[in-house]
């Protein structure tokens, strides 16, 4: 319990800093769409007509930006590209930084047992990751309700944040597995963001190239696209079940690998 | 000189792997450009059905995208934003990492003013970046060469190259002044990435077009593309502040550092 809260009170400050980014990037992008509103409806009979890969470099892809909805779905792309980020750069940190910050000796000759310290840091993790997507939720549930005009978003926006939350889970296992894996702890953080950005680009590719479609397996900003979530399509139950077993696999690297690591110090 | 070396050194496997990583995305995004190009052609077709002043408003920037420099333009947006956390987290950590790695009491008490020592360093950096670019630049090159349909202006592709040394300069300074500014910095990764998505995502938020000043506020949005396509020249005014911010900050840095405690 001790750790647990030393790591709560550590990661306060950078939650919060966080938090203000999505509320920042989610304020001032309505607050784009304010006047974009009034020009866009000519302009969307032209974006269906296009080309898929011309959609995808404009950004849009399927979605209808003259409305709310259809707005937000673009947005939703940098706030997974955000929320991910928070997420594997934490669950990375937060297991490799004892031995960066060579506090590993202190930690680890305490009569606790490596399990109950990566249990307690994990939790840790998964709580700031829950608080950032609630933040996330409620800022576009007001900000996003204020712009709708009678559309109802609602039911759309929170099930897009759920799918926000698997994604961030995803991306924290993936961190804490490279850290317990990685022999130099310095590493494992640009690791996981190497990885995190290495998917977000192929992401981008699989819209430009339809050949590549079954790579979506591979990056996990495929898995729930907003296209499909904000048009009532829901979250496809293989996708859910992929993400779920990675997480759990990618637990249990951290659990295991981490209980017979060789610790640098 | 051993400063310089050392750090080059020092710094030559990550240097690597960023600027393989920058080729692997030019000739991922590339060897897609003719199936997009065919699209367009394709598209512009459609075009012509749409009432004149719709297809005004659209048409020049599909267009860009079918020629071979406004794909690279496109693209150009990601390469930047991966150059950009390179030069930045170079920056903040080729001087900070002395006090991190406790190896600052063993560097600062050789008969070396902490002067060179900075200057150093920062050559150093400079030295890593400019090495990225010109290698970065051979393959795009070449990329391009296997690709195009016809032929582009070599100077226009040159002018828009260069922007991303400029862009990855103005991060190497930020990334200087703002690791000699904070005591100390835990995690550089976690600091450069911060800096860097946010202005990426401010330029996102200002489009080049109608938001005049605001473009200011992002290093991303100093050097417009498509400007350059059409002018073959950058914009005079964002040349200028790019050059005021590296030159405060270093400025600043070498005066902050004089007297820092370490």
């Amino acid at each position: 319990m001790n750790i647990f809260m030393r790591e709560m009170k550590a990661y306060r400050k950078s939650l919060f800093i966080w938090s203000v980014g999505i509320l920042f990037l989610i304020g001032a992008s309505m607050a784009k769409y304010a006047g974009l509103s009034t020009t866009g409806q000519s302009m969307n009979e032209i974006l269906t007509a296009m080309p898929k890969s011309l959609q995808a470099i404009m950004g849009t892809g399927a979605l209808d930006i003259s409305k709310v909805s259809g707005y937000f779905g673009v947005l939703y792309i940098y706030l997974l590209l955000m929320a991910t980020m928070h997420a594997a750069m934490l669950g990375a940190t937060i297991i490799a930084k004892e031995e960066r910050d060579k506090t590993a000796e202190f930690l680890f000759v305490k009569p606790v047992s490596r399990t109950s310290i990566i249990c307690a840091k994990l939790s840790v993790a998964v709580v700031n990751i829950v608080m950032l997507n609630i933040v996330a939720g409620i800022s576009s549930l007001y900000l996003v309700g204020t712009y709708s005009e009678g559309e109802s978003v609602k039911a759309d926006i929170i099930l897009a944040m759920s799918a926000m939350l698997i994604l961030q889970l995803l991306f924290l296992t993936i961190g804490s597995a490279i850290a317990a894996i990685s022999k130099k702890p310095k590493l494992a953080v640009a690791i996981s963001t190497g990885i995190l950005l290495m998917t977000y680009i192929l992401s981008i590719a699989i819209d430009l190239n339809k050949k590549l479609t079954l790579l979506k397996y591979l990056t996990p900003f495929k898995y729930f696209e907003a296209k499909i979530v904000m048009n009532g399509g829901g979250l496809e139950r293989k996708f859910i079940i992929l993400s779920l077993s990675i997480v759990i696999i990618f637990s249990l690297i951290t659990f295991v690998f981490y209980r017979k690591k060789d610790l640098q110090v | 000189m051993n400063i310089f070396m050392h750090e080059i050194k020092a710094y030559r496997k990550s240097t690597f792997v960023w600027t393989l990583s920058l080729i692997a995305i030019v000739v991922l995004f590339m060897s897609m450009f003719p199936a997009i190009s065919r699209d367009i052609i394709e598209f512009q077709k459609l075009l012509e059905g749409f009432p004149e002043p719709v297809r005004k408003a659209l048409g020049l920037e599909v267009e860009n995208f079918g020629t071979i420099l406004g794909f690279y333009s496109y693209m150009f947006v990601y390469i930047t934003l991966c150059g950009a956390i390179q030069a930045m987290h170079i920056g903040t950590s080729i001087v900070s990492k002395e006090v991190r790695d406790k190896t600052a009491d063993f560097l600062l008490t050789k008969p070396v003013s902490r002067t060179k020592i900075l200057t150093a360093k920062l050559l150093a950096a400079l030295t890593t970046i400019v090495m990225t670019n010109i290698v970065f630049f051979i393959g795009t090159t070449i990329m391009i060469a296997q690709v195009q349909t016809q032929s582009y202006s070599t100077k226009n592709f040159i002018l828009i190259s260069l922007t991303l040394f400029f862009l990855q300069v103005i991060f190497l300074t930020l990334g200087i002044i703002v690791s000699i500014i904070f005591p100390t910095i835990k995690s550089v990764l976690t600091v450069s990435l911060g800096t860097v998505f946010s202005f990426f995502i401010i330029g996102l938020l200002v489009s080049t077009t109608g938001d005049g000043g605001k473009r200011y506020l992002s290093p991303f949005k100093y050097f417009d593309q498509a400007y350059i396509i059409e002018n073959a020249s950058y914009e005079t005014s964002f040349v200028l502040v790019g050059m005021g911010i590296v030159i405060i900050s270093l400025g600043t840095s070498y005066i902050i550092y004089m007297k820092k405690d370490i």
